[in-house]
């Protein structure tokens, strides 16, 4: 009679054997890789923006504080996009005719507003609030990165919510002095460790509570 | 024991006396043209319920679980009681299989491969209905502790984490036990197949087996040892389906009683299909030679036991509520006789506990018609036992100002009888492509009883 | 695109750029939905966006004023709380007052002027005005109708006043359908003229009810709950005495009750009154009824202060006996010049009002805010002679059954949108300011009637001011900022009046006739009606009956025996050649041969929610503002009955101590002491955080209004689910307010007792939760994380209190009932909390996001929250107090206080849930002679 197979059928036995038990565990595995990278977390992605605004030129070289725009930072949980006025304050002086601001114009003469996308975001069920954060010593490059340094805006960081517990596990090692809270240049100094703890008992942020559930969702 | 009946063997007729009759026998209903007439019928009554079944699972997942009569106080309802239910009937014929193999009960080797199969579909069937039952069954994987960038992990104390791996692992073992049994059956119809492609396609499956000793050695050794290692995992799985319920502080369920007596249960049942399978397919395929009435009077004998247990632990039941001497307690078993549900309740003892007794009688015992008959209403009487057990706890507890009643809707009904055509499909498209009787250990128990 | 191959020949550098670019496209097509911002193109002044700000402003309720606080959040109001500077008030709501924000948003509010069912215009409706009934300034308006509401705002009233200048001939009709003629009367009797008589239950020593609800719905509800909770728990517990024809809320607090037929109450007023020297002549009393008037007339000698209050549906001659007994026994009542200044009484203008209308007298009619043709008896008829009319406009919020009748609908703005003012019953002043611009094209009364007067065009703003000036003083602009931001004009509360009430003289009682006496008092729900609409306020649980979505009528076991009814058959009502299908409510309690409806359900044009709900009780009454009927034959039949109620048992099967411990007040401490919870588990205590939040409710001081269940309904998003969701049991309030029926010695008596989220130290929830979204904080709530929520309902079904809710639906998103998730519903939303999806398990939170908002602010000025800083919605809204909420682990804290209280006990303590809310058991005073 006949073979029915020929000798290749048992190599092919034995991959298909290993590759049951393989091919799952690297499914995950990869997933999860992906899933982590900057392609999921939308993390260094620049947005076309109606305006090209650089944060580089306005904080980094004209030194313009971060409040002077974003002014609900100190108060609210939603630190603000400033209205076209804000811009005009300046813009009705310089560059006046810049074809770039365009659309600022437009927006003040037909009083409609600048349709900005979004770049750094969390999901809402998130309530996420700057004021606090500001209040006790997380600088605005801790979760936005080098802002002043950014020709076009991105996120420099991946706000999951594992990278939010990253802090809210040790505050220490982020806290800055208040005074350096709004300086886009401010770096971790060498002793942070000590300094960070520090600051952890002087604002008074009671870490045992901080990765509650209830902190971030309601 | 009783001496052996028709002259030759006890627990196989004339019609398989010789290995080729029985290999001829047992792989006919894959490889020969027998009338087809009556698996059609059945087929497409099976299809109909199937396709019923998948239709109220779409509808389900479409519109929400509103569409059951599950509420803001009974919130499990029908899915949770056909799930133990069906987990249930999975869990014996492992039971069956492994325990008889390992107590050398010959009359096992007729009845072990359709009972594993049974299990195999059945348990499968019951990991759907947790899943139906999800509010959002789409993030089901969250129970799996995975890589997350959430920086999160399942709750390890729930029962339902635990439910989670016991499952998964039953089935996924009772797959291997049942294909380590398999694998010579196949060889089988690899070489008795006519048609290449067929022959091919069972080759592939088994394995290149070639029944040299050293295989014989070997599959031998690794089923008896699968064996000795699902006896224990068939009990711990329904224990832990029970401890969903006795992990609770509602009472007539936080009961030390329950993973016992729902591991008897489990058994109970199963027993109950495996007869009304055996008999399905000693009628269908003309197997009266290998399934005989003395394996039906075994059985009933096992139902028997069976049945006298189960009313033993209701009773407990009973007995440590009045003991507790807790309200709660006290007022639930009372509920269970008087309440809105007690019809059902008086069946469950009627169905599980009085009417299996008739199998005291010989005659009843070797009746088929009997044995199928009580097989039913066994399995009638323990689907009862569930859904009460769901009912009467949630819809009666602490508070009375929540005390509320079930009303099932259409949909609640529709998967649970599509489930029962599913099974049916499932087990019909089995018997045409696999062997539903152990070619080899028959012929190794013909061997055994000629030898006596 | 066209270009030309040079265009299109591409060299390193432009390579790159195409390779990065749509590299960023691909990078932004993944993952997350694109998302804009919008900010605004000039910011307006002191808006921080994401900021509640608290508006002071105030509601009408039946033409009274109720002054509230209106939270908004980027210009929403989202949010109603009691204006605490309405002394008159108290600082606590009703659940009228805390859906208003929701009717804001409702679809239905009727968005443009609509002549004949088309829409039409303002312009369109004054042009005609002017040519047509206005111009008649030569006849002086003869043959024009104005029918209103009660009004008791100044400036509308000025407005009137100015409209009938222009107009002498104009014929002013006033009514409300729940009206007040009864307590009219009875001070016209006994003191010559109009009065407001308000009782102060916090002074009283011992109160007698006649057949009064001083604790049911209505414009002095805030006032009287408060003052009584004053008294509630005092050293010296006051002792309450109830005859009454029916179940109420202040029966229900009763130390001693009766139930007896409403004619038997005149009968036990008298008996009263001969105590106290009133020569009344004895009337036959039957063994209970003698006994009670003993009990009673012994207190009220013993008493220092003794009250009397009699109900709206009984005789003028009853009240105007109490009105006497009170100036004998020096009773605590404030006698108030009315604030509502029409002289005439309700029904008799309402009559006079059918009168004139079916006699064609009437040839230009304006209605403004009210509904004739739902609230009289025969509304089709009524519907025809209007329609009769050459000229008809209906001024309202809604376009009602009586607007279907006019030719003219005019939209008014909602409260929360214009600009008035209101008097409380106190007399005191209160201020309208809008919360938001008005969301369509309406306008509101005072500018309407300024309209009619066809006087030169002036916004609402302005006409209250203009009102105002003179009371203003010199400076007027800080006068009104500061009236504004308060609320309330500045000592405006009338000084009380001084009146001796003269001897009553009796007419002969007659026996009560054959036939059961309905007596139609207003829906704890929706009020007379005007309500309908409102979902939150459809889906109120009723008290006694925890209906909803219908308005039962209540039976006696003993009547419903002899018909042959159970709770929820259906029943017909019959009286004369009226017929009405309702529903039976049985209730123990109810005095045989008495039976007791609400208004304001089977309304026909309400709008999508409220049409079709109930049945429209007003259809048995000759006119249809008598609130008592006799000779009613009922019987079992009509369309098979369904009533939707959200609690099936109200026994306690033995399990008082467990669950609602009640006794009189000498026993409690020691009833309770033997049942002490053991909190010997093997589970050690929560570790001491600055704070553990704990809540305390008084089941002594829940008088059952459910202000709380729709303030947390306000507060947290909570969805409604419908009558039929209801009927298979899901309703989705996080607050529920359980009603238990207790056989005690001396009859039977009830208890609230409002259930939210235990937050459990050993929470039952947490561990079965496989995915671990029910999880504790640190503070010691027991917190659920919607997000992480995959539905398994293990947590629920493992709750021992079954207090948590599931979406069994979308029923925030698509599935809800009737209007709500329309786009303005959602504007309602509060934007600190999730909308809950399908398939996800809720429940009370203790308010997180306030007590996260109080955090935040104490960190930043790095301190710890100070007790009373935070307050869930129930509390706040509490008019008697009953819900005390704070840190536990603050020794000085209101609750670390009360949890020493020898009445405190906590839910089923034998299963050592350790719950966070706990409870003060209810007590009685038992009367003099009577022990517990």
């Amino acid at each position: 009679m006949a073979q029915l197979f020929r000798p290749g059928a048992n190599t092919v036995a034995r991959t298909v054997m290993v590759a049951i038990i393989a091919v799952p565990i690297l499914a995950i595995v990869l997933t999860f890789a992906l899933w982590e990278s900057p392609y999921a977390t939308s993390q260094f992605v620049t947005q076309n923006q109606p305006v090209p605004f650089s944060h580089e030129h306005h904080v980094g070289r004209l030194g313009l504080d971060c409040r002077y725009c974003h002014t609900g930072v100190e108060q609210a949980a939603f630190a603000g996009l400033p209205p076209t006025h804000t811009c005009m304050t300046c813009h009705s002086q310089i560059w006046t005719t810049a074809a770039m601001l365009e659309p600022v114009r437009q927006s003040l003469a037909q009083n409609q507003p600048i349709r900005w996308v979004r770049v750094n975001r969390v999901p809402d069920y998130v309530y996420f609030d700057h004021s606090i954060h500001v209040a006790k010593g997380v600088g605005c490059t801790t979760c936005h990165g080098p802002i002043g340094r950014m020709p076009l805006t991105y996120r420099g960081e991946p706000l999951t919510m594992g990278w939010c517990l990253s802090c809210h596990r040790h505050p220490g090692s982020f806290v800055r002095p208040r005074d350096q809270v709004f300086n886009p240049d401010w770096q971790v100094p060498e002793d942070q460790d000590r300094a960070g703890a520090a600051l952890v008992r002087q604002y008074m942020i009671d870490t045992s509570g901080l990765t509650d559930c209830s902190r971030c969702h309601r | 024991m009783s001496a052996t009946i028709d002259g030759a063997s006890r627990w196989l007729g004339p019609g398989a006396q010789s290995s080729e009759q029985i290999t001829a026998l047992i792989s006919a209903p894959i490889l020969e043209r027998l009338s087809w007439r009556n698996w059609w019928i059945a087929f497409l009554a099976a299809s109909a319920l199937t396709v019923i079944m998948w239709i109220s699972a779409i509808y389900l997942l479409a519109e929400g679980i509103g569409v059951w009569g599950v509420n803001s106080v009974i919130v499990w309802g029908f899915a949770i009681a056909n799930y133990v239910w069906w987990i249930g009937i999975g869990n014996a014929g492992t039971l069956i299989s492994a325990l008889l193999l390992l107590t050398h009960q010959q009359w096992r080797s007729s009845l072990n491969r359709f009972a594993e199969t049974m299990t195999l579909f059945a348990a499968s069937i019951a990991g759907l209905f947790p899943i139906f039952h999800l509010g959002r069954p789409y993030v089901l994987y969250w129970i799996v502790p995975y890589p997350n960038r959430m920086g999160l992990w399942p709750q390890w104390r729930s029962a339902l984490v635990w439910d989670f791996w016991a499952i998964s692992v039953y089935i996924l073992f009772s797959f291997l036990f049942w294909y380590a049994g398999l694998i010579p059956d196949l060889a089988v119809l690899r070489d008795r197949a006519r048609n290449p492609t067929t022959r091919r396609i069972y080759g592939a499956f088994a394995l290149g087996w070639r029944g040299s000793a050293r295989h014989w050695d070997i599959q031998q050794r690794m089923y008896r040892a699968m064996a000795a290692i699902a006896v224990p995992m068939v009990c711990l799985v329904h224990s832990i389906v029970a401890l969903d319920f006795a992990a609770s502080l509602m009472p007539g369920w936080q009961e030390t009683i329950f993973p016992p007596y729902f591991v008897v249960g489990a058994l109970y049942s199963g027993f109950g299909i495996v007869v009304i399978l055996a008999a399905s397919l000693r009628w269908g395929f003309g197997f009266e030679s290998l399934i005989t009435r003395e394996h039906f009077e075994v059985i009933a004998r096992v139902l028997l036991a069976a049945a006298t247990v189960m009313g033993i632990s209701y009773a407990a039941e009973w007995f440590t509520a009045w003991y507790s001497n807790d309200a709660a307690d006290v007022s639930q078993v009372i509920y269970q006789f008087t309440g809105t549900y007690w019809p059902m309740y008086l069946g469950q003892l009627l169905f599980n506990c009085i009417i299996p007794q008739v199998f005291w009688w010989p005659a009843a015992r070797r009746s088929i018609t009997a044995v199928v008959v009580v097989s039913v209403i066994i399995n009638i009487g323990m689907w009862f036992e569930r859904i009460l057990i769901v009912w009467n706890t949630l819809g009666h507890g602490h508070m009375p100002s929540a005390w509320r009643i079930f009303l099932p809707t259409f949909w609640d009904w529709s998967l649970l009888f599509g489930s029962l055509g599913f099974f049916a499909f499932l087990f019909l498209l089995f018997t045409r492509v696999l062997p539903a009787v152990s070619i080899h250990e028959v012929n190794l128990l013909r061997h055994e009883e000629q030898k006596a | 695109m066209n270009r030309t191959p040079a265009e299109l020949h591409t060299n390193r550098r432009r390579a790159l750029q195409l390779l990065s670019s749509s590299l960023a496209i691909a990078l932004t097509r993944c993952g997350e939905p694109r998302e804009e911002i919008v900010p605004y193109v000039e910011m307006p002044e002191r808006l921080v966006p994401g900021i509640p700000v608290r508006y002071a402003t105030a509601l009408p309720m039946a033409g009274y004023g109720r002054g509230v606080l209106g939270i908004t959040i980027d210009g929403r109001p989202i949010k109603l709380e009691g204006n605490p500077r309405d002394e008159f008030g108290g600082g606590g709501t009703d659940i009228f007052a805390e859906s208003a924000v929701l009717s804001l948003y409702d679809p239905d509010r009727s968005r443009i002027p609509i002549k004949d069912g088309i829409v039409a215009s303002w312009e369109q409706f004054s042009g005609e005005w002017a040519n047509g009934p206005g111009a008649g300034t030569a006849n002086g308006g003869a043959g024009m109708a104005l029918v209103t509401g009660r009004i008791t705002s100044p400036t509308m009233l000025a407005g009137i006043t100015a409209l009938k200048m222009r107009y002498p001939e104009l014929r002013q009709y006033r009514y409300e359908a729940a009206h007040d003629d009864a307590p009219r009367l009875g001070a016209q009797r006994a003191f010559g003229r109009n009065l407001d008589v308000i009782p102060h239950l916090g002074q009283a020593d011992v109160i007698v009810v006649l057949d009064a609800d001083p604790l049911g719905p209505g414009p002095n509800f805030l006032h009287n709950a408060n003052e009584f909770s004053l008294r509630r728990n005092s050293q010296q517990p006051q002792r309450i005495h109830v005859a009454e024809s029916g179940l109420t809320l202040m029966g229900a607090m009763a130390d001693r009750r009766i139930a007896v037929r409403p004619q038997r109450i005149a009968q036990i007023a008298r008996a009263l009154a001969s105590g106290f020297g009133v020569n009344t002549g004895a009337p036959g009393l039957s063994p209970s009824e003698t006994a009670f008037v003993q009990t009673a007339a012994a207190d009220l000698k013993q008493a220092g202060r003794g009250l009397i209050l009699a109900g709206e549906t009984q005789s003028g001659s009853v009240h105007a006996l109490a009105h006497f007994l009170n100036s004998q026994l020096h009773a605590p009542v404030d006698l108030l010049n009315p604030a509502d200044p029409e002289e005439q009484n309700h029904a008799a203008s309402f009559s006079a009002f059918l009168r004139d209308v079916e006699s064609g007298q009437i040839r230009s009619l304006i209605i403004l805010d009210a509904n004739p043709v739902y609230d009289s008896a025969d509304s089709r008829q009524l519907a025809k002679a209007i329609a009769a009319i050459p000229f008809s406009v209906h001024c309202g919020c809604y376009a009602n059954e009586t607007a279907d009748a006019c030719r003219w609908h005019l939209p008014l703005s909602h409260p929360l949108e214009s600009w008035g003012d209101l008097k409380s019953p106190g007399g005191a002043t209160l201020l309208m300011q809008p919360l938001i611009r008005t969301l369509y094209d309406t306008r509101s009364s005072a500018e309407l009637l300024n309209l009619l007067t066809m006087a030169a065009p002036m916004g609402a703003r302005d006409l209250v001011r203009a009102n105002w000036m003179p009371s203003g003083g010199s400076d007027f602009e800080q006068w009104w900022r500061q009236s504004l931001t308060a609320g309330v004009v500045p000592n405006s509360a009338p000084a009380p009046v001084s009146a001796t009430a003269a001897m009553p003289s009796f007419e002969t009682v007659q026996d009560p006739p054959q036939g059961v006496t309905l007596s139609l008092v207003p829906s704890p729900s929706v009020w007379d009606g005007r309500y309908a609409n409102n979902a939150w306020l459809q889906e109120c649980p009723a008290p006694f009956t925890k209906e909803v979505w219908g308005n039962a009528v209540q039976l006696s076991p003993e009547d419903a025996a002899r018909i042959g009814v159970g709770f929820g058959d259906a029943i017909i009502l019959r009286r004369g050649y009226s017929e009405i299908e309702a529903v039976a409510a049985v209730l123990k309690g109810q005095p045989q041969g008495a039976a007791r409806a609400f208004l304001g359900q089977g309304r026909w044009r309400a709008g999508d929610i409220g049409n079709g709900i109930g049945v429209r009780m007003t259809a048995l009454c000759p006119t249809g503002l008598e609130r008592q009927i006799d000779g009613i034959s009922i019987r079992a039949g009509g369309k098979t009955g369904l009533i939707h109620t959200t609690q099936y048992h109200t026994k306690l099967e033995g399990r008082d101590e467990d669950i609602f411990p009640l006794a009189a007040s000498a026993q409690i401490a020691s009833r309770l002491a033997q049942l002490k919870p053991d909190t010997g588990g093997i589970v050690p205590p929560l570790p001491a955080d600055p704070y553990a939040w704990a809540m305390v409710i008084d089941n002594n001081l829940c008088i059952g209004c459910n202000a709380c269940v729709i303030a947390c309904q306000a507060e947290n998003n909570v969805a409604v689910v419908g009558p039929d969701e209801v009927d298979l049991g899901r309703d989705m309030h996080w607050l529920r307010v359980d009603v238990y029926e207790l056989d005690e010695a001396d009859g039977l008596r009830r208890g609230f007792q409002p259930v939210p989220c235990m937050h459990c130290e050993t929470a039952p929830c947490e561990p079965v939760c496989p995915v671990a979204a029910s999880v504790h904080d640190h503070e010691g709530l027991n917190v659920q994380v919607y997000n992480r929520c995959i539905g398994t309902r293990f947590c629920e079904s493992n709750c021992p209190y079954k207090v948590r809710r599931f979406n069994f639906f979308g029923y925030s998103r698509g599935q809800e009932y009737g209007n709500l998730g329309q786009p303005p519903v959602r504007a309602q939303h509060n934007p600190n909390v999730s909308v809950r999806g399908r398939g996800v398990m809720e429940k009370c939170t203790y308010c997180v996001q306030r007590i996260s908002a109080a955090r935040k602010n104490a960190e930043k000025e790095d301190r710890l929250i100070r007790d009373g800083e935070v307050k869930p919605a129930c509390a706040v809204a509490c008019p008697t107090h009953a819900i005390q909420f704070g840190n536990r682990n603050d020794a000085n804290s209101a609750v670390a206080q009360l949890q020493h209280d020898p009445r405190h006990f906590s839910l089923l303590a034998h299963l050592d849930t350790r719950p966070r809310t706990t409870y003060l058991a209810k007590v009685w005073n038992p009367p003099a002679g009577q022990t517990g």
